[in-house]
């Protein structure tokens, strides 16, 4: 099917075919393949090869990563923390706390990794150069009766004046609440809300953050996220509201993010989450 | 000193976050073997923790990460090259292009064709491919990997588009 024979002309043309089916030639150059593809069947073909070809490339599939990968990463992520832990007296613990990845958000199955990096940032004692200030003990109390009821609201609303829990236990803490609450007005929504704002440990803000997502059928949730983005300044609780508000479409977002995208003293990769978030928001 | 690392630390695994799926695909159509994938991105996961200390915060992470995978795909391809003999090579080589089958297929069918294709490529040619068309990567960007002008990176990527349109629609030369 293909014995159709080149001629000199064909040897001429044959490095201006693949810019050719692209456009990228000169006008003169394209007038040069084009007279001669004229009359060559064989270099009709190529360049009509060379389309197909580009199409089937263009269309390949991105083929998502085995979840075991995951594990795999984490597992090495530990190994290396262990040896990273600080002989004595730093009184800070490596904490890698492997969420269970079939409960993660669905935009972005990796983001234990980030947990897992936050914490890293947390095993030696320093959050990237943030100062968390928790706002006043009046803002931060519960507002619904019914959650001052609840021990466990207690012990999350108590750790924020004098923490008497540590910070891996309310991330547990925070988790288990998150997991338990199945309906929307479930007065969990503002004990989360609350830890997502206040909590001094970016980790628990974070999972505070996941398990609103959970309960986004409450009206609070959104609202709570605009707001708190406002006033995060750690660049891992940052990322994660701007995927949680894309994901959710809320249009109310997109002042903050504007602002986010342009401020100096946020991360660059927070400032390019923000300006891509923004982007699929409008 | 050991904040200073773990800083570092938890940045590149945030970054490596990122850059996952990415780099997987890119060592998925380099090697077509979907647990070598796994593996190999395991491997450039772990060199990252080994070496991060030779990144520095604020140069392209891209670039240094994508240099990972490239050694380590190197290496894996070199080790596979030791067990093999030239003659199962060249029986691949006669098998695969026997027929002109290639052509007609479905989309899938395309695509599996296409990988077959491409894995009778030698590996510089298929991994220009795999940067440019699958990757995104600009002539520039794949110049500065390989140490060579823009102008040649594109050359190099035509020639490699030429040889697999040869084989794929199995063209006489
Ligand atoms: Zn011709």
């Amino acid at each position: 099917m293909n014995s159709i024979p080149a001629s000199a002309d064909c040897l001429d043309v044959a490095d201006l075919l693949v810019d050719y089916t692209e456009g990228t030639l000169s006008p003169e150059q394209t007038s040069r393949v084009t007279a001669h593809m004229a009359h060559c069947l064989r270099c009709q073909q190529h360049v009509a090869h060379t389309c197909e070809l580009a199409d089937i490339m263009a269309a390949i599939r991105i083929v998502p990563p085995p979840a075991a990968l995951d594990a795999a990463l984490l597992a090495a992520l530990a190994q290396e923390t262990d040896q990273l832990k600080q002989p004595a007296g730093a009184g800070s613990e490596a904490i890698v706390v492997p969420l269970n990845p079939t409960s993660v958000h669905p935009t972005s199955s990796g983001w234990w990794l980030r947990i897992a990096a936050s914490l890293l940032l947390l095993a030696a004692g320093m959050v990237l150069g943030n100062h968390w200030r928790p706002l006043s003990s009046a803002t931060v109390a519960l507002s619904t009766p019914d959650a001052q009821a609840a021990p466990r609201f207690q012990a999350l609303v108590g750790n924020l004046t004098a923490p008497t829990l540590s910070a891996s236990q309310r991330l547990l803490l925070v988790s288990e609440l998150a997991a338990e609450a199945q309906t929307s007005g479930d007065p969990v929504v503002q004990a989360l809300i609350n830890t997502l704002n206040f909590d001094p440990n970016p980790n628990v803000r974070l999972a505070a953050g996941k398990g609103l997502y959970r309960l986004r059928a409450d009206p609070r949730v959104a609202e709570a996220f605009v707001q708190s983005l406002t006033i995060q300044t750690d660049p891992y609780v940052q990322i994660l509201l701007i995927e949680l508000l894309v994901e959710m479409r809320e249009q109310r977002a997109k002042p903050e993010l504007e602002r986010l995208s342009r401020r100096p003293d946020a991360l660059p990769v927070v400032r390019q989450e923000a300006k891509a978030g923004l982007g699929q928001l409008i | 000193m050991a904040a200073v690392h773990a800083n570092d630390l938890a940045q590149v695994v945030l970054l490596f976050e990122r850059y996952k799926s990415p780099l997987f695909n890119f060592l998925y159509r380099l090697s077509n073997d979907y647990e070598t994938s796994q593996d190999l991105t395991q491997t450039v996961f772990e060199r990252l923790l080994k070496y991060r200390a030779s990144y520095q915060l604020g140069q392209p992470f891209k670039a240094w990460i994508y240099h990972l995978a490239r050694n380590v795909y190197t290496h894996y391809w070199h080790l596979g090259q030791k067990m093999r003999t030239t003659d199962v090579l060249e029986e691949e080589r006669q098998g695969g292009l026997g027929s002109a089958a290639f052509t007609q297929m479905a989309t899938l069918e395309c695509e599996q064709a296409l990988q077959e294709a491409m894995a009778l490529l030698a590996p510089p040619e298929r991994e220009i491919l795999v940067l440019h068309r699958f990757q995104g990567f600009s002539y520039e960007e794949i110049a500065a990997m390989l140490g060579c002008t823009a102008g040649a990176a594109k050359v190099k990527a035509h020639r490699a588009l030429k040889a697999l349109r040869t084989i794929y629609f199995s063209e006489q030369p």
